[in-house]
């Protein structure tokens, strides 16, 4: 129990370290974001909305995972944020574009599209062992809470 | 528990900070590209008026300090024709 209390607490603290990293770094360097944003193969009408959406949504799932009441919904947001990501990055090494600059936060924006994958696929996997963790704790709790209720 | 809970919580968020602020960049500096014989000054915006195609292994725009070019942005350099394209792509779609 012990054990995956801080399995648990250094997942959401590897969570939270990518996340508020890049949301921070996409902020700080907005022109820069907006820019590489506009560049993408989607329509550049979309532009206003994502460059909100996506550094909003990481700071979201930060605080999300931050409190041990929504922590849940924090490991949701970010299996479903990185998927998203992870599903884009094969799209693009699938050669589905033509025309893809890499729009990510900071240092991040160095690695190469390969690289991006397997770095997204090892948060995706944390997200999900995150999310399994979670629930089974908040499962015993429910079992534990039930059984003194009886006793 | 909640002493190592918020130990750690506190070390990440202060990391996170000090990264993306020591990462960021705090200037736009004009940027150059090679066009076959020589480096041409680049006017407009990234990513509306010209683009950097995903490639690591060439550079794409160059920094001027008075003396030497330096590398600035990694890709393949595309200009606002090929901008019109992807418009015109989107456009069809």
């Amino acid at each position: 129990m012990f054990k995956r209390q801080i399995l648990l607490e250094c997942i959401s603290a590897l969570l939270i370290l990518l996340f508020l990293y890049t949301s921070l770094s996409k902020f700080m360097d907005f022109k820069s974001f907006t820019d590489d944003m506009n560049n993408q193969p989607f329509p550049n009408s979309w532009t206003p909305f994502l460059v909100w959406f996506v550094p909003g949504s990481e700071i979201l799932i930060c605080i999300a995972l931050l409190f041990e009441r929504t922590r849940m919904a924090g490991f949701i947001g970010s299996l479903v944020l990185m998927t998203l990501f992870t599903i884009y990055t094969i799209i693009v090494l699938l050669n589905f574009f033509t025309y893809i600059p890499c729009s990510c936060g900071g240092v991040i924006r160095r690695l190469t599209w390969n690289q991006h994958l397997v770095f997204n696929l090892f948060f995706v996997a944390l997200s999900i062992t995150g999310l399994i963790l979670q629930h089974r704790k908040h499962f015993k709790s429910i079992l534990i809470t039930q059984t003194n209720s009886f006793v | 528990m909640k002493k190592f809970k918020w130990t750690i919580m506190t070390l990440v968020i202060l990391f996170s900070v000090c990264s993306a602020f020591s990462n960021r960049k705090t200037f736009n500096p004009v940027e150059y590209y090679w066009n076959g014989s020589g480096y041409t000054q680049l006017t407009g915006d990234y990513g509306d008026n010209f683009a950097c195609k995903a490639n690591m292994a060439i550079t794409c725009t160059y920094t001027f300090d008075g003396a030497h070019y330096t590398p600035y942005r990694t890709g393949q350099w595309v200009s606002t024709i090929l901008t019109d394209q992807k418009t015109d792509r989107k456009s069809t779609k």
